[in-house]
């Protein structure tokens, strides 16, 4: 897996990867991944995560960026 | 504005393809070095339609043309977001990103979508549109997004090679564990 921009997620990122891609390849893709088992994982990523982009005034880029891609939403997340 | 298009055909199923693709930059990917970190932001299944939702941020570290690294304030790391769309139904990945870096200067849009052509053949589609937006002579606009192009074009063929590394090792990684698993039910068995 890939590292993180934050050495001291990395731990808790390559945990929450590992996780993730089982259940990508072994249930989600085979229709059975409604709920999602890594969310407790994801949360420490997350957390972890979160502050580094704070420190570094990522986050308010992040926002506009966000902001940009609602409309990508509009077109990808309905069932054609 | 500049557009870069291009299209691979990579001789994987789609499931293949769409799992390898959340770790297209691990270790063993030797060719896109440029990336050095990938980080999810947030991700969701839609309820509705049964689509994966992932933002992710990747953080990139690449010197550019030395005329160009003084306009973009002499640093070499780049950000990218990146929200992605995958429909297990229709079988589709659309990734769209855009970058967060030097936004003032120059944007970067580019879409990737991963469809099946049959069930060993997936194709790839990528297409960025790269507008300079420094005020100023269109000549300097100009040879922003010219040099962002080749860019572009470099990168994409060391994307391939690269990915095409990590398909490789994912599949022999899935049946070395396939392999394990039997042994082990042999052994029960006895």
């Amino acid at each position: 897996m890939s590292a993180s921009l934050a050495p001291e997620c990395n731990e808790v990122k390559e945990r929450y990867d590992s996780c993730f891609l089982k259940w990508y390849s072994e249930k989600y893709l085979r229709g059975k991944g409604t709920t999602d088992e890594c969310a407790d994982l994801f949360k420490d990523y997350k957390q972890c995560l979160t502050s580094v982009l704070k420190k570094r005034g990522i986050d308010k880029m992040l926002e506009e960026a966000r902001e940009d891609h609602k409309e990508n939403d509009a077109l990808n997340m309905r069932r054609k | 504005m500049k557009v870069f298009s291009n299209e691979e055909t990579f001789n994987y199923s789609w499931e293949e393809v769409s799992t390898a693709n959340w770790r297209k930059y691990c270790p063993w990917n030797d060719k896109s070095t440029h990336v050095i970190a990938v980080d999810t932001l947030s991700r969701h299944v839609d309820p509705a339609t049964g689509i994966l939702r992932t933002e992710r941020l990747i953080t990139c570290k690449q010197s550019a043309p030395k005329w160009l690294a003084s306009l973009m304030g002499g640093t070499d790391i780049s950000q990218v977001f990146e929200t992605s769309y995958v429909d297990p139904e229709s079988k589709k990945v659309t990734m769209v990103s855009q970058n967060l870096t030097f936004a003032n200067i120059i944007n970067v849009r580019e879409t990737v979508v991963y469809q099946p052509l049959s069930a060993t053949k997936t194709q790839f589609k990528q297409d960025a549109q790269i507008t300079a937006l420094c005020g100023g002579w269109q000549k300097v606009k100009s040879a922003v997004e010219d040099a962002t192009v080749s860019r572009f074009r470099e990168n994409a063929i060391k994307g391939k090679e690269g990915f095409e590394a990590v398909l490789e090792m994912s599949r022999r990684v899935f049946s070395e564990e396939k392999m394990k698993q039997r042994e082990q039910q042999e052994k029960m068995a006895l």
